[in-house]
């Protein structure tokens, strides 16, 4: 494990900023809601761009970690402050960076308690960075926690139908899943004998029986899953989507469900790869579930919102299918849906947000002909649908397509059933397009005005990533497979 | 004999004779002995700092000055010193019998400092008495006469009982080893500790430091105290007197519990019930005091899973736990202070809209109880994270979990409450709360070390680990 640090310490500088950033909000009046938005939009804008920086300076010739930090943080314990990317990492941060910084801008004409906002919505997003450059189990499982817990507020205060509830109700779930993974992670400390928290350092093969991996594989999993969604642990994942606000429900189904998924490949697959292989069959038939049910309950549902959210439980279940396989392709697909799905899904709610801020209703029946009404804010809208549905030269099309081909060889059935799924949501997502995009237009919305190009800019921003890595899927791919060559021949 | 050692106590007694002195004269105005008791906690402070590398015993070694007790007194006297800093209205307790308020208070806290030092089954005994009294008497003072009385006599009834355990359990220890040294005990009771008596005698001894710890099955005191005593006298009780408890709980554990396994067990029975009841007994609770309370319980709960490993770790986790206590209990109940008009106990309700009436206080109140249900980066997970290290260490895997599962039960009460300071909006009054300068200092220093410590916990894991050394 010979990583030398970085000459600039480009990771620690985006945590920095994100710090910097919360304190200047908390000092800031929180009357002055201007200048709020704006420190906000900095801090998110000044992220976005080192992420983006970082994912194309990485070399993918010689691959590895890259962008290391090491530094001792409790000596004692073995706890390192160490935090490097791979392949596994960048596009996870890039897909942070953009839909921070598209999720602060949707927010932009929020006027109810705007400093707290704000300030829950940059310590959520240090946290979601935090865990995604880290490589030390201690403060992957810090930056995990400190991302979940201002989800409560965030839906809670600002959130709609049934807020209480669903804050309450994604809380502990998430909690749930932490106890867990903390148990686990303290397992792995102690038995290594080690006195290390370093993910490199505990990943080296020989250190845990194979009965002790299948256990702590099984814990992870579970306790990650929950948050990536995972049938039957998902339930938390549609009602807490659909209770929170825009920006919130972008960031929340577009970053935050990846870090359950990244926290499966990172801490459970690098550490217990027997667990893995052995459990995999189960994560696959999970998986595939997760899809099939997906597809079926957005089939019924009335909710915008909710059709979202159970389409994000079907396309988690995509990643799920991917991690199963076993597969450089299978991995390759699987990250490549992670980062394809965020930026999907943040399209699909701020659009749906636009619709729902003005109309004041996510009820389907209700809605109709918003294209005579808002040209603009339904193109959004229905691209992010086609995008759902993996329509060839949009991203999601070439993560699925690769997902689909290694599942296929893995496990046949399974790959049949979730392809078969996924033409019935082609069925359901042009249903709900048809229904309130088109047809006769409900009068009551007849005045509202059209999303501003001003407003529109994060969704071109979506828009625009989407189709960049549609067309151009290899600078994805080829930055993914440095990583994920590495890891399956390690096995 | 060398009084240095004794410093720290010989400066808290000369603060309870000036306490003493003070209530006798009874013309001293309600300003006066508020600033002369916070004058002399923060001196407290300085004495104990000062004092702190100190070693060496004393009288005919059945006191012991060390890295260990001196770290506790340190805590404690950082505890009274914040206590004492939140009573500057006494709202509950009668103006005249202010002075009588600061002397209990500084009784109690030297006589829970010699408890840390106390190596000798009397002189703990003599210690804990004196504690324990000046805590009935203590909780006796309110305005409200009735509710003061009544909550006193359940205390007082409750605690002497468990004195007699006590004291039924060094009988018969005594009666097998005729010595009540603890330093005889350690080289004889782990050759006899499976003798019934023995194990047993054990057993009744810590039950005196159960009843102060709020373990099950002494915490029926607990939530009534709380609720019955000046909100003052509750916030002493809940950090101060907890942080003595664990003291003398590690000490005794640690000298002669001599790894027995019928104890081990028997602590792991009586640790994973306390948690649970805790955590289900709060989510039920209206008053915000009897919640705080039963969450105490679930804690103790928590520190008994670090003791009960028996390992340097687990110590250092307990010590650790004791420091997070003090200043999480601590910060919640400023809060409660704050809320409470006329010196009443609140009801969780009554938090309603203290995100606009006083942001700060909110924003402490969140992270204390973030803290307290162990989420990081905030102390409380780092103490948690020792703790559970240590249990795992010792592979009580099973009881990590179970204990895991208590913090998400926890959760949810800690919710409650969070819910009510955030999202309620109050029914009547949203004039912001008047918080006193010197208190947005306190506060601002308190949210700072929460935070500051559960990011950095070096400092205090090393020290608490010199701490533990010097228990063997």
């Amino acid at each position: 494990m010979d990583i030398t640090n970085a000459q600039f310490p480009f990771l620690s500088t985006i945590l920095l900023v994100c710090i910097a950033g919360l304190l200047g909000i908390l000092c800031t009046p929180g009357h002055r809601h201007s200048m709020i938005r704006w420190i906000s939009t900095l801090c998110a804008g000044i992220t976005m761009v080192l992420s983006a920086y970082l994912f194309f300076a990485y070399d993918k010739v010689t691959g590895g970690y890259q962008f290391a930090e090491n530094i001792p943080w409790v000596p004692s314990m073995g706890i390192q402050y160490f935090n490097a990317v791979d392949g596994f990492s960048l596009p996870m941060l890039l897909l942070t960076g953009i839909v921070f910084f598209t999720g602060v801008l949707a927010m932009w004409d929020l006027e109810y308690r705007v400093k707290e906002f704000f300030g829950l919505i940059v310590l959520l997003v240090l946290g979601v960075y935090g865990m995604f450059m880290s490589l030390d189990l201690f403060f992957i499982f810090i930056w995990y926690d400190v991302s979940l817990f201002p989800m409560y507020l965030l839906i809670a205060v600002w959130g709609s139908t049934r807020k209480e509830y669903g804050a309450m109700k994604l809380t502990l779930y998430l909690l749930a899943g932490s106890a867990l993974i903390l148990p686990a992670l303290v397992y792995i400390y102690t038995a290594s004998g080690l006195n290390t928290f370093n993910v490199l350092a505990l990943s080296q093969s020989g250190l845990f029986s194979t009965d002790q991996q299948k256990f702590l594989f099984i814990l992870i999993y579970i306790g990650f899953g929950i948050l990536a969604g995972i049938w039957p642990f998902h339930t938390w994942s549609p009602v807490g989507h659909v209770a929170a606000p825009t920006g919130v429900s972008m960031i929340h189904a577009g970053v935050l469900m990846k870090i359950g998924a990244f926290g499966v490949l990172r801490v459970g697959m690098f550490i217990c790869p027997e667990g893995w292989q052995y459990w995999a069959h189960l994560m696959a038939v999970l998986a595939t579930i997760g899809i099939v049910y997906g597809v079926f309950a957005g089939l019924q549902q009335t909710d915008l919102k909710y059709v979202i959210g159970y389409s994000s439980v079907s396309h988690m279940g995509i990643v799920g299918l991917g991690l199963a396989t076993m597969t450089v392709e299978g991995l390759n697909g699987a990250v490549f849906q992670m980062f394809a799905h965020g930026i999907m899904t943040a399209l699909f709610f701020s659009a749906v947000g636009y619709i729902y801020d003005h109309t004041h209703t996510k009820s389907i029946p209700e809605l109709g002909g918003l294209t005579k009404i808002m040209p603009r804010a339904t193109f959004y809208f229905i691209f992010a649908a086609l995008t759902g549905i993996g329509v060839p030269c949009l991203a999601s099309f070439w993560a699925e397509l690769t997902v689909f081909i290694s599942a296929f060889r893995t496990y046949p059935l399974y790959g049949t059933l979730a392809v078969c799924a996924l033409a019935v949501s082609a069925l359901y997502m042009l249903r709900v397009v048809q229904r309130t995009c088109y047809g006769p237009k409900n009068d009551k919305f007849a005045h509202i005005p059209d999303i501003s190009l001003t407003r529109s800019i994060p969704r071109m921003i979506l828009v625009s990533v989407i189709v960049l890595f549609g067309l151009f899927p290899s600078i994805m791919f080829d930055i993914i497979r440095t990583a994920s060559t590495t890891f399956m021949n390690r096995l | 004999m060398n009084w240095t050692l004794f410093q720290p106590e010989l400066y808290y007694f000369m603060v309870v004779m000036v306490f003493l002195t003070v209530s006798m004269l009874n013309s001293v105005s309600v300003k006066t002995n508020y600033y002369t008791a916070l004058i002399s906690a923060v001196i407290g402070v300085a004495v104990c700092t000062m004092s702190l590398r100190v070693n060496g015993t004393l009288f005919y070694n059945t006191y012991r000055v060390d890295l260990y007790s001196q770290l506790f007194k340190l805590m404690l006297a950082v505890g009274m010193f914040l206590v004492i800093s939140v009573c500057n209205k006494l709202k509950s307790v009668d103006d005249s019998r202010h002075p009588e308020f600061y002397l209990l208070v500084a009784t109690a806290t030297l006589a829970m400092m010699m408890l840390t030092s106390a190596v000798h089954l009397l002189t703990i005994y003599i210690c804990l008495e004196l504690s324990s009294y000046s805590l009935y008497i203590l909780v006796f003072l309110r305005k409200d006469q009735e509710t003061g009385v009544n909550t006193a006599l359940k205390y007082f009834l409750t605690g002497a009982s468990a004195s007699a355990v006590m004291l039924f359990g060094f009988a018969l220890v005594y009666g097998k080893f005729p010595s009540i040294y603890l330093a005889d005990l350690v080289e004889s009771i782990p050759r006899f500790i499976d003798q019934p008596s023995v194990s047993i005698g054990m057993l009744l001894m810590l039950c005196g430091f159960f009843f102060k710890l709020g373990v099950f099955p002494f915490h029926f005191w607990l939530p009534d105290t709380y609720e019955g005593s000046a909100n003052e006298t509750t916030t002493f009780i809940a950090t101060v007197s907890k942080v003595a408890a664990i003291a003398i709980m590690i000490r005794m554990v640690a000298l002669i519990g001599g790894n027995s396994v019928y104890l081990i067990k028997v602590l792991i029975g009586i640790s994973v019930i306390t948690m649970t009841l805790g955590n289900l007994c709060a989510i039920a609770q209206q008053d915000l005091k009897r919640l705080l309370a039963y969450s105490s319980i679930a804690h103790a709960g928590y520190v008994l899973l670090g003791i009960l490993c028996m390992s340097p770790n687990g110590y250092t986790g307990a010590v650790f736990y004791a420091v997070t206590i003090l200043l999480l209990k601590f910060t919640c109940f400023m809060v409660v202070i704050s809320i409470s008009k006329k010196g009443e106990s609140p009801s969780v309700d009554q938090l309603a809209g203290l995100h606009r009436r006083s942001p700060l206080l909110a924003l402490a109140l969140m992270l204390a109880l973030f803290g307290l249900a162990g989420i990081p980066p905030t102390i409380g997970f780092s103490g948690k994270l020792l703790i559970f290290t240590a249990a795992m260490n010792n592979g009580y895997f099973l009881l990590v979990f179970i204990a895991m599962v208590n913090v998400v039960i926890s959760l949810y009460y800690y919710l409650l409450v969070l819910k009510a300071a955030y999202l309620k909006e109050p029914v009547d009054d949203i004039q912001p709360l008047h918080v006193p300068f010197p208190q947005k200092v306190l506060t601002t220093a308190l949210i700072i070390t929460i935070v500051t410590i559960g990011i950095f916990p070096t400092y205090l894991i090393d020290l608490a680990d010199a701490a533990v050394k010097y228990l063997m």
